[in-house]
This record gives structure tokens, sequence and C-alpha cells, in this order.
């Protein structure tokens, strides 16, 4: 019994189809990365899978998504805004909930964001955003790990110990990222989108860094140039 | 080859903006030998001498009990601006999806903070209900256009990633208010600051603010003390980010309470008189269509007083354009000479600029009036030199954000090559703005004697004609909705306006 899938599947934003005639289906227990160049698909199948899970999934979306003047506390809450009441929720602004503030410290100090819980996000550096963003998402507490590439801001060694903490976390985690070797380390299976469709679909253990570097359309890099190139990327962004 | 093009020629856009800006001064030019321009007083010069003292050395010592008057006048602006800001807050949040509502704030918003009180006045006399509600009306329909432009802004990424089910308020308390809360809270004191200088204008109406003072002053020639009364002003409008602190405000609006005084007594039986009886045409309420024409006929003037006003409004318009073009460079960091001389060349400008801008424009016309006696001179002066000045603080503002890209160009080449381009689309834009704020106060001016709507709602008030006023009124308000239409048609579109300065 999968978990989710799709058959023939068009998915676009409205009338704009960027990946036509997708058939996919996900597991449940299943650790899935999605690799391809930005602008290849990867976040417009995460949406429609968020779509299709709602409520049994966390989201870690691209960007962060967090709201600069709030409390590190506040945006991690954010998680669970939809399991208290609009009063509880404005209350909580004004005092922080008192069965909450624990569970959001514990959950930050093993985030490595010890004693930030009660500074704004926007005095964070980009690497303490993603890892409150991440946090968010973990407060959720839901079965199912859906990030758009929660790690594009944090180098690979702070990537992989996020990822244990989310695969501790969660049974099923589909994660769109652009560090190829840990898609190789870490995730049971590779999704690989390029030109709206997808062309590679595997376990990680019949695959080779080769493969990866076949999604990117300059095939003849290497692990180390895609790496630093997705890094300037980054940067430059 | 190919021949150069002729005048004024082609497609790009600073020519197209270039083509609009000169359509607009050719109109203006061809009207105005329609305006009364004519110099009424024999000698200004001894008049402004005469003034220009007292600004230089202001009569400390005449003013008696400056305190009640600044406080006063600080009570009212604080608290029409947060009522108003309260009142216009859950307007702005149905303003996009409600043709009323947008219909209702575009109305109250298009009366002058002056004729609301005159109205008010009619009712609650000469007491802190009259100055609130003159305030906290316009304000509530100017706030909740303002908030709701500002709310539409909102980034949309937090919204996104909240939780499936997550409640509208919730969401909103979360994901959109904090996002936003810096420029509501400083577009609030942008408004406050224009609260400020409503509240002294109030005095014009008789309110005791400093404007009551100022009037009197000025009236009875005492420049001396008018000086020492202005300066008190441009001191509290300069020490506004010292005094109107974030975490004083609270303390400053309890006391005020204590100086806006108890409320008035208020005769329920007048109140309905007026609101049922007094502000209607008789004929209107006596269902008789016919007496209505006559009705209508007997209000003098009225063509020629929507005329002026409109004309008015086009020179004053065209007037601020060209000031803030030859104004802005005094207070650019790119036409101050080098070194403290520089520095300092560059500070005056600044200052003149805020002076000018500070002002309230029914002052300025009222000096200007003294002066040049009751033609639409001194209007035209007045509306130009305060709006102008104020755009060209901005545009300076602007100007001081961009680098230059041939820093060695002489300073013609650099303000008709390097600047005014990527300036003029901005400023266009600004002008566009103020065009609905200069008719609003152009029909104010009318106050003063110059025939335009305000002097004659003015004089309705004055012989207790309530329904012509209200008829008058309507009329202006009608007028400033077609002001703001037009213009927003004629503004070049895709300028961000860095500055909601209207």
């Amino acid at each position: 019994m999968p978990l989710l899938s799709f058959e023939d599947l068009d998915l676009g934003h409205g009338a704009q189809v960027v990946l036509p005639q997708l058939s996919l289906s996900f597991e449940a227990g299943e650790h899935v990365a999605l690799l391809g160049q930005s602008g290849a698909g990867k976040s417009t199948l995460l949406s429609e899978i968020r779509r299709r899970l709602a409520s049994q999934a966390a989201w870690c979306p691209q960007g962060h998504g967090l709201v600069p003047l709030l409390s590190v506390y506040h945006n991690v809450y954010m998680g669970r805004l939809e399991r208290h009441s609009a009063l509880a929720n404005l209350l909580n602004l004004l005092h922080p909930n008192r069965q909450a503030w624990p569970v959001v410290e514990a959950l930050c100090d093993e985030l490595g964001l010890e004693g930030l819980i009660r500074r704004p996000v926007a005095a964070l550096s980009g690497g303490q955003r993603q890892r409150v963003a991440i946090a968010r998402a973990l407060y959720q507490a839901r079965h199912v790990f859906l990030g758009d590439e929660p790690f594009a801001s944090v180098d690979p060694h702070q990537a992989l110990r996020l990822l244990e903490h989310i695969k501790r976390r969660h049974e099923t985690s589909i994660v769109a990222l652009h560090q190829h070797r840990l898609a190789l380390q870490e995730f049971d299976r590779v999704i690989g989108l390029r030109d709206g469709g997808v062309i590679l679909d595997a376990p990680t253990r019949k695959l080779d860094i080769a493969h990866l570097d076949a999604l990117y359309p300059d095939a003849a890099q290497t692990e180390a140039g895609s790496e630093t190139s997705s890094q300037a990327r980054i940067g430059a962004s | 080859m190919s021949a150069a093009p002729g005048w004024l020629r082609g497609d790009s856009p600073g020519l197209t903006l270039a083509r609009r800006t000169l359509a607009l001064v050719a109109i203006c030019i061809v009207l105005l030998p329609l305006a009364d321009l004519r110099l009424l007083t024999a000698d200004p010069w001894t008049e402004l001498g005469r003034m220009l003292q007292g600004l230089v050395w202001p009569a400390w010592g005449a003013l008696e009990s400056p305190f009640n008057a600044i406080a006063l006048t600080v009570s009212v602006a604080l608290w029409g601006t947060f009522l108003g800001a309260m009142l216009g807050f859950p307007l702005a949040l149905i303003f996009h999806r409600s043709r009323w509502v947008r219909g209702f704030c575009a109305f109250v918003r298009a009366i002058h903070e002056l004729f609301w009180a005159l109205l008010f006045l009619q009712v609650f006399g000469l007491s802190a209900v009259t100055a609130l509600a003159a305030l906290t009306i316009p304000y509530a329909g100017i706030f909740a256009k303002v908030y709701a432009e500002i709310l539409e802004l909102t980034p949309r990424g937090p919204r996104d990633a909240l939780p499936h089910g997550t409640g509208r308020t919730s969401r909103f308390l979360y994901a959109e208010l904090p996002l936003v809360w810096g420029r509501l809270a400083s577009y609030t004191r942008y408004r406050f600051e224009c609260g400020l200088r409503a509240s002294v204008l109030l005095g014009f109406v008789g309110l005791p603010t400093l404007g009551f003072y100022l009037e009197s002053a000025f009236r009875e020639g005492r420049f001396g003390e008018a000086g020492a009364l202005l300066w008190l002003f441009y001191g509290l409008i300069a020490s506004l980010h010292w005094w109107g602190h974030r975490r004083l405000l609270p303390l400053l609006m309890l006391a005020a309470l204590f100086w806006l005084g108890p409320l008035p007594d208020v005769d329920g039986a007048l109140l309905w008189r007026f609101v049922s009886q007094d502000l209607w045409p008789a004929p209107l309420l006596a269902g008789d269509v016919a007496g209505l024409g006559a009705w209508l006929a007997s209000i003098p003037d009225l063509l020629p007083a929507i005329g002026n006003t409109l004309l008015l409004a086009l020179m004053g318009t065209v007037g601020s354009l060209v000031v803030a073009l030859l104004l802005w460079p005094l207070a650019s960091r790119h036409f101050a000479g080098p070194g403290v001389g520089g520095r300092l060349q560059r500070s005056l400008g600044r200052l003149a600029l805020v002076m000018l801008r500070s002002t309230p424009e029914l002052m300025l016309a009222f000096i200007f009036l003294l002066l040049l006696g009751p033609s639409m001179l001194p209007a035209w002066l007045a509306l130009s030199l305060h709006n102008g000045a104020l755009i060209a603080f901005l545009v300076a503002r602007h100007a001081d954000g961009l680098s230059l890209g041939m820093p060695d160009l002489n300073a013609s080449g650099r303000y008709a090559y390097e600047l005014l381009p990527r300036l003029y689309p901005n400023l266009l834009a600004l002008i566009c703005y103020r065009a609905e704020v200069i008719l609003r106060e152009t029909a104010l001016l009318g106050m003063l004697g110059i025939a335009t709507l305000g002097f004659y709602i003015d004089s309705s008030f004055e012989y207790l004609m309530f329904d012509q006023a209200l008829f008058l009124l309507l009329i202006t308000a009608g007028l400033n909705m077609l002001v703001d239409a037009v213009s927003r048609r004629f503004r070049p579109r895709d300028v961000p306006l860095d500055e909601p300065c209207t």
C-alpha cells in the first residue's frame, strides 16, 4: 500500500504545465531525495505532494518562510498554530504558552540553537534561520517530512546532522536538495528531474556520483565542482 | 545615415514623460490669464521686512501660556491620529473586498480636516470633541486606504509555510501582521506629524491650539510673538523623534486626556434638528422638485468657484513641480561642494526645505496674503512652495541613494544626464499623488478670502446656511475624487514609491 501515487498527471501552476504526464509513487517508510537543477520542477512536485498529504506531512519551505520580527520561539510555535484556538494563539504572542515553551526550548537546544529562543529571527544568521525553519517543521510532529532545499544555507557537515534529526523523528521523508553526496549516503531512493520529466528513479545502492551529475546540463562537472557551484548559487541568491 | 529626430520625438520613457509634463505646463500657461493674480498691497516689502525681523528676533516674553497651546495641539494630534488608526485598521481589512468601503473612505478623506471641524463646530461647539472628530474621520479614510495598500504587499512566504487548517485570525496574527508592522507603524508616525500640522490649523476656526495664537498674532501685526510661536512649532516637529518615543506614547496619551478636558454638553434635540433638517435644502425635505432648482440657483457664483478651485489646483500642481525641480539639488549630496562649506550648504538647504514643508500651507498662504493682498497669487505661492519643498526633500533623499556613473561631470551635466532621468518618474508620480492633496488645500485656502469653494463653504457656515454648506462640501468631495481618478491615470506606472507621503 503506497503512501501516495500519481498516474499520468500534469503538474504546474495554472495553465502552465511544468511536469507533464507524471507517474510516481511513494512508500511509507522510505527516505527520498529529489534532485535536479533549479527550475526542474522539484518545488512543483513537492507542493502537490504537500497538498495531497495535507495534515499528514510536516513542511519546511524553500527560503525558510520565517517571520523576522517574531522570536525564534514564536516562529517554531507556528508549526502547531492550527492546534490551538485563535484566542490561545493571540495570548501566546503576549505571554508564551507554558506547555509549549519547554517543548520548543528542548527542540531548539537539540538543533544547536541554544540560548537563542527569545531572539527575533531578524537577528539570526542564515544558518541559524535554516535551523529555525527545520525546528518549526519538527515541532509539527508528523509522520512524513517534506523539505524544499532545507539544507541550502548550511555546510555539508551540519546538513548531515540536521538530516539525522529529521530521520529520527520521521518515518518517511521527501527532501529536495543539491548535495549529491548527502543524497547518496543518507537516502534510500533518489528521484532526478530534468526537462520536465523524471529521468532517474532508483534506490541509492544502485547509483554513484556520475549518475547524479548527469541530471545537470553541464554533465562533465565533477562532484566537487557541482557542490561548489550550488554553494555559489546559494551565496548569490 | 539617418537624420536626427526632431524636438521631443521618440518613444523612450523619458521623452514620453517630458511630453506629458510639457502638455500639463502648457495647459496651465494657457489658462493662467483667467486667474486673478493682482498684487493688491502697495508696499509688501516693508511688511515682509517686519515679519522676517519677527522671525529672527522672536519676542519670547510676549507669549502667554504657550504650554497650554502646545499641550492641546499635541493632545488633539495624538488622539485624533490614534482614533483614526483604530477606525481605519478594520476598514483596511475589508478595503479591497467592498466597493462601498472604498467609496466611503474616498469620501471622508476628500473633505479637509478644517471643513469637518466647521461642520462639527455647529454641534459640539469649540470643544475637544469637535477637534478630535475633525481629525479622526478623514484620517480613518486615509489609514484605511494606506494600510490596505501596505497589507496587500505582505510577503507570502511565511503564510504558505503554515500548517494546514490554520485559522484566518491566527494566520493574520502570526504570518501577516508582524511582516508589515514596521511599515504600518512608520506610516502612522508620519500621519501623526500631519496631525500636528492639522491640529495647529484648527486654531483658525477658533480652537485654542497653537494656530489660534499664531493667527491672531499675525493678524494684529505682532510679528515678534508670531515668530516665537513659529519657532516653537518647528521645535516641536524637529524634536518629535525625541518626545514622541514609542515608550513615552502611552504616558503622553494619558496626559493628553487631561488637556482634552471634559466632554461638552450636547443638546440631543438640537443635534437631531441639525442632522435631520438644517443640513438639507428645505425644498428637498418638502419634496418640492421645482423649488430645488430655485434653491440651486440661489447659491452665489457656484460655477466660478468650481472653476477657480480647479484652476488654482492645476497652477499649484505645476508650481510644485517647478519648485521641486529647482530646489531638490539644495539638499542633495551630489551638489554640495567639498569639505565643511559643502556640508554647511547642504544643511542649510535641508533646513530651508524642512521649514517650508513643516509650515502648514494655510499658515504660509495667510502670511503671503498679508503681504500681497487677497488674490490667487499668495495662494499659488503657498501651495507651490509648501508642496514643492516637500517633494524636493523626498527627491533629494532618493538622489542621495544613487551613485553616479560619471562623477566628474559638471553640475548641469550631473543634473540633466545622470540624476534627473533616474529621478523624474518618481518625482512625477509624487506630484500626481500630491495633486489630490493640493486640490483639498485649494478649497481650504478659500477660508482666507480667495474665491475658491472654501470661501463659499466658510461663508455659508457663517450665515448659518448649513444646507448650502453641506451641498458645497459634497461638491468639493466630488471634485476631489474626480481629480484623484484623473491623476491616477496620468501618473507614471511601475514606479516604486518608497515614501508613502500622501
